[in-house]
């Protein structure tokens, strides 16, 4: 590629043709200026808005999914430590605890609203 | 932030039941006190700033409502205002600070300033009321030597969100917005800016949006009736808002601790600039604003201290001694007017060095305050 000896000196631009040639002579160069163009354009399409919703989303997955990889840990390492399967009687007054009942409420609650949703 | 990491460090102590995490706060809720600058430009509700404190913390993380009322370091207790005492092994003080307007004469009566919810709110309504006149913006630094004011980008961040903001409500040209810095500014004299570099571009893009600016401005009196603001150069400036960036302290307990040795009564606590242990205490860490470090008290400097911290108690427990090391590094995104941001960061050896806002940069911000931060909380990111 023949190009201005000024700029051939530019030891950054003749780093960066050396790997923008093969896109070149592929024709697959387009595909990145056209990738580039889509990125550009979404990024105008963004607005405080947008923001704000995908934001939004994204602390309701997160709080979500870190909720329930904490509920599982903690309940699988307070099982694991028991040693042997708790009783019935073990059970019956774990079903009393006050943390249990908020528990099954909320899964009760959330059975709720899923059938309000049908 | 802190305890989550520090439960994930700990985990199998805790499983073990070797280690037990408690953290005591004086609220129910979590703010994200940063946005509260936004409040000021009526672009957030307080009820999206705040989060149960308890939905942010790991299970394995005790929580209690208890206000700190003083620590008693020999004992490894402390007490609080309930009357009920709890002690400890390893202590982390991460009390914050406090705005302090009502140590400048007549800055509590007659100025405004963005660092709390309600004054923020009482701002908003006069910026978005103000038809003509004057908006003076001051900063006031501690007086401990080399210790920054509240976060150190908050005064040019607010100025170029104000400049936007007038422009917006169509006032602006009828709107003086007059920027200034007082004499000292950490290590630097009579600059724009406690950093050198960003000090430097500031009056460009301060005459490009027609921001006056004044270097050697340092707020000693305020004249609430005639609304003078007076400076220990002995320069009087009228103004018709006064938005300041107030001095600030350390919360009651700490003042009254006795640890700190701290000019006027501002209560920093005396820091290990590594390993982030209060000098002279045994066990006992300190983490964001109540520290005396040279680095800005923001989020993006606790963000920072957190591993640290966490990594200095797990290895005290493990191999009876701190190994890791805070190299002062605070990053974050600066809101340059309502739409654009710069991201930056810096560290004890190396300044902000300032690029051109974007509209990515701002996108970046708005998508921090309405999402991210709420993971970072919870210790994910």
């Amino acid at each position: 590629m023949n190009m201005p000896e000024d700029v051939s000196a530019t030891p950054g631009y003749s780093a960066l043709m050396a790997r923008l040639q093969p896109l070149i002579d592929s024709g697959r160069l387009d595909n990145i200026v056209d990738l580039l163009s889509l990125v550009s354009d979404l990024i105008d399409l963004l607005d405080a808005a947008t923001v704000e919703k995908l934001a939004n989303v994204f602390e309701e997955v997160t709080a979500s999914g870190w909720a329930a990889a904490n509920t599982l840990r903690m309940t699988r390492a307070e099982i694991m430590t028991q040693g042997k399967p708790p009783s019935l009687y073990a059970l019956l007054k774990l079903l009393n605890e006050e943390d249990t009942r908020k528990g099954v409420a909320v899964v009760l609650k959330t059975l709720n609203v899923i059938g309000r949703q049908l | 932030m802190l305890a989550n990491q520090l439960a994930r460090k700990l985990y199998p102590e805790i499983l073990r039941g070797e280690v037990s995490i408690l953290l005591l706060s004086d609220c129910p809720d979590h703010y994200y006190k940063p946005a509260f600058m936004y409040v000021a430009f009526n672009l957030y509700f307080k009820e999206e700033l705040k989060r149960p404190e308890r939905s942010l913390l790991r299970p394995e993380i005790g929580f209690q409502v208890e206000k700190v009322t003083r620590f008693d370091f020999a004992g490894q207790r402390l007490k609080t205002s309930s009357g009920k005492p709890f002690s400890y092994d390893f202590l982390v003080i991460a009390t914050g600070c406090l705005p302090a307007p009502e140590r400048i004469e007549g800055l509590q009566e007659a100025g405004d300033h963005f660092y709390q919810y309600d004054p923020a709110r009482q701002l908003a309504q006069r910026l978005s009321t103000i038809e003509k006149g004057r908006i003076f913006i001051s900063v006031s630094f501690p007086q401990t030597p080399n210790v920054p004011h509240q976060c150190g980008i908050a005064p040019v961040e607010t100025t170029l969100m104000l400049d936007d903001y007038l422009r917006r409500r169509g006032v602006r040209d009828k709107v003086e917005i007059i920027y200034t810095y007082p004499t000292t500014a950490q290590l630097l004299r009579n600059c724009l800016f406690l950093q050198r570099p960003t000090g430097e571009i500031l009056p460009a893009i301060f005459e490009q949006k027609d921001i006056h600016y004044q270097r050697g401005f340092t707020l000693s009196r305020v004249d609430p009736d005639a609304k003078i603001a007076y400076s220990a150069e002995d320069e009087a400036q009228p103004f018709d808002i006064l938005m300041a960036t107030p001095p600030i302290r350390a919360v009651d307990a700490v003042l009254e601790c006795g640890v700190s040795q701290a000019q006027n009564d501002e209560g920093w606590l005396p820091t290990n600039h590594e390993t982030l242990q209060v000098y002279g205490l045994e066990n006992v860490y300190v983490i964001g604003d109540t520290v005396d470090l040279p680095v800005s008290k923001a989020g993006g400097s606790c963000h920072n201290q957190a591993p640290v911290i966490a990594n200095n108690i797990a290895a005290e427990i493990r191999l009876g001694k701190p190994v890791s090391v805070y190299d002062g590094r605070v990053q974050a995104v600066a809101q340059m007017g309502l739409n654009a941001g710069m991201p930056l960061w810096y560290d004890y050896s190396r300044d902000v060095q300032p690029t051109p806002p974007t509209k990515i940069g701002g996108l970046l911000r708005n998508g921090f305050n309405r999402g991210l931060y709420w993971a970072v909380a919870r210790g994910m990111l």
